[in-house]
């Protein structure tokens, strides 16, 4: 039997027909992915929590203040790591062709959440007498910086296993984030990676162990050294 | 984010895509003439000849010369031609046909290719029609009554039948049970429908012999002679049919090294007759025979530059991860049990390829169907199905080096 060549034009819309499910299916995705974040990024921005505090401090002094940061903490720490992981998830997931202005966008402003968190915990920190080990990173792309890649390693494996004994904040500086830049300039960071490990600077690839003899050396009360 | 890695992961998908679409369309259109079932009408009682070279065929070659024997039809002469086998062939083979007028027997003391050897079966052959089957295979007893009525077109120079494998056993056969089913038996019938069949299989495929004569028989320098021949006969415009409904049952190399050889002789001969008959590719003058040709091997090409990619990023990636522990004291035991699936971190890649798997199983099972296959007695085969496109990326990746490097290609 002889095959008529409008076969091949219908099996030509039949293949487009299908890449088109498959973008849309793909765009559903990026769309879930994208309310997602946009949730979490929405439930770290609330900062009402944070001027509570702040007003209770003022209020009822520090011990009420104290106490409730004391039980939102952990909440906040987790809310804030998590949101961190699944904002990687989301670039590795939705990166084809070009970077996403959606994850560059939500980059930035869980960047700026994560400065602001960071210095309330300082805050409290010192206030609250709280013992808390408050890592800093501070990192640029691979493409410059490839050993950036390999300390954001060591840090996620660190807080793996210490969880919310510890609070890592990361800044990529390739955002340009004024408040980010001008925390740069304080600790007078001119090297990546490098990391603040409670207040004490260490620029240049750190492992794991190191980091840890850190934490407990620069920080006598912290529950990550009691044994 | 590799950007060349997914423009390639599109373009082979679009690719296979659209392959495998075409081919399914033509299927579906011409469903009704899968299974022909054409009479066989005294016109079509003529005389064939059945050549069967053997080289060290010693444990084989009585069964399939007892399978000749039964082969119901009595205008047959069978040529079996001793290829300068070192084991107990001739002996066997001559003990088998004793008493038997229908047998002739060749026996040559060196060995000259399998080509050579069919040349020198046609050579002394009376038939009008000659029968290749290789020494390792059955065939059912009326294959004559159904594969003859397909010469009633004059055109036609050959005829394939389905190719299947006599009882598989063990992973591997079963795997390649199923490719023999759907590539080498019901996808030869939908290239037939567009006259695009490029292999005339070794198991078991019959000629014309005025058109063997014609061409001048089987390229002695070919290492896939069943390719070569396949393309000349398209390039004289003539027709290969195919006969669904026929049966030869062969065997597959029992073990992956022994597989790997056979694939690496099938798939270099194939670039060997692809490069000697290159004037046919994206040629109109022979139909969609060259254009289809060229698609196959554009596909090839480009799954075989993806695979090696994926391979490549694979192991970067995997060095990146473990140099990444020589910071963390190599906890890789401790974090391996961390990996979880969540729906938010699958890729539109990802989609793509549950996307291409669910279509490719749902082609097998079409094709299954369609051939009439017992589907419980090959689940172990379908449910490994997929692994096939990663046997065929090795097999075509150690043909290529093997071209690459000059290395002469051996029949064993």
């Amino acid at each position: 039997m002889e095959m008529k060549k409008s076969i091949f034009i219908i099996a030509f819309l039949i293949t487009i027909s299908l890449l088109c499910i498959l973008l849309i299916a793909g765009n559903v995705l990026n769309d879930d992915r994208k309310t997602y974040v946009e949730d979490q990024m929405q439930a770290i921005s609330d900062i009402n929590d944070v001027q509570t505090y702040s007003l209770m401090n003022d209020i009822y002094g520090n011990k009420m203040a104290c106490l409730a940061f004391k039980q939102k903490l952990k909440d906040w720490d987790k809310s804030l790591w998590d949101l961190g992981m699944k904002l990687e998830q989301y670039r590795v997931a939705t990166e084809e062709f070009s970077k996403d202005p959606f994850y560059i966008q939500q980059k930035t402003k869980f960047n700026e959440n994560e400065l602001l968190y960071m210095l309330f915990l300082t805050k409290i920190n010192k206030e609250c007498n709280l013992d808390q080990d408050v890592v800093t990173f501070f990192y640029k792309k691979s493409e410059v910086c490839s050993k950036c890649d390999d300390q954001s390693f060591v840090l996620t494996d660190i807080k793996k296993d210490l969880e919310e004994n510890v609070s890592i904040f990361s800044f990529d500086t390739d955002l340009n984030i004024t408040n980010v830049q001008l925390l740069v300039e304080y600790y007078d960071v001119s090297e990546f990676p490098c990391v603040i490990i409670n207040e004490k600077k260490f620029c240049g690839i750190e492992d794991k162990n190191f980091i840890l003899k850190e934490i407990c050396e620069t920080n006598n009360n912290s529950l990550n050294c009691k044994n | 984010m590799n950007v060349w890695y997914n423009i390639l992961l599109y373009a082979v998908w679009f690719i296979s895509t659209y392959y495998v679409v075409v081919l399914a369309l033509i299927m579906f259109f011409g469903k009704d003439s899968l299974y022909e079932h054409k009479k066989f009408k005294s016109r079509d009682n003529k005389y064939v000849s059945i050549i069967v070279p053997a080289f060290n065929e010693e444990k084989k070659i009585k069964h399939t010369i007892l399978s000749l024997k039964k082969i119901s039809y009595e205008k047959l002469e069978f040529i079996i031609v001793n290829d300068g086998s070192s084991d107990g062939t001739p002996r066997i083979i001559k003990e088998s046909i004793a008493g038997d007028k229908r047998f002739r027997f060749i026996d040559n003391p060196k060995n000259m290719g399998k080509a050579a050897s069919l040349n020198e079966g046609i050579y002394v052959a009376k038939g009008e029609f000659i029968a290749t089957m290789d020494a390792d295979s059955v065939v059912e007893r009326k294959i004559f009554q159904k594969v003859l009525p397909y010469f009633s077109d004059e055109n036609t120079a050959a005829v394939t039948v389905s190719v299947l494998v006599k009882k598989p056993k063990g992973l591997l056969q079963k795997m390649f049970e199923i490719e023999y089913i759907i590539g080498l038996s019901l996808f030869l019938k939908v290239f037939s429908m567009i006259n695009s069949v490029f292999v005339t299989p070794g198991p078991f495929s019959i000629y014309r012999k005025s058109v063997l004569a014609e061409l001048k028989g089987f390229d002695e320098d070919s290492i896939t002679e069943d390719t070569e021949i396949a393309y000349r006969i398209q390039k004289n415009h003539y027709k290969i049919a195919n006969c669904l409904e026929a049966k030869v049952y062969t065997i597959i190399p029992p073990t992956f090294k022994k597989l790997c050889i056979q694939r690496k002789r099938w798939y270099s001969g194939a670039i060997f007759t692809l490069r000697k008959h290159k004037d046919m590719l994206l040629n109109s003058k022979y139909g969609m025979f060259g254009f289809f040709v060229f698609f196959n091997y554009m596909l090839i090409f480009f799954g075989l530059a993806l695979f090696l990619s994926s391979i490549y990023l694979s192991f970067s990636r995997l060095a990146t991860e473990l140099w990444h522990y020589q910071y963390t004291n190599f906890n890789i035991l401790q974090r391996i049990f961390d990996l979880k699936f969540d729906l938010l971190t699958t890729s539109r890649a990802s989609v793509l390829g549950i996307l291409s798997l669910l279509f490719t199983l749902t082609i097998l099972f079409i094709g299954l169907r369609m051939t009439r296959s017992k589907m419980m007695k090959m689940k172990i085969g379908i449910i490994e199905y997929p692994l096939l496109f990663f046997f065929y990326q090795i097999f075509w990746l150690i043909s290529a080096v093997a071209i690459i490097r000059g290395k002469q290609i051996k029949w064993r």
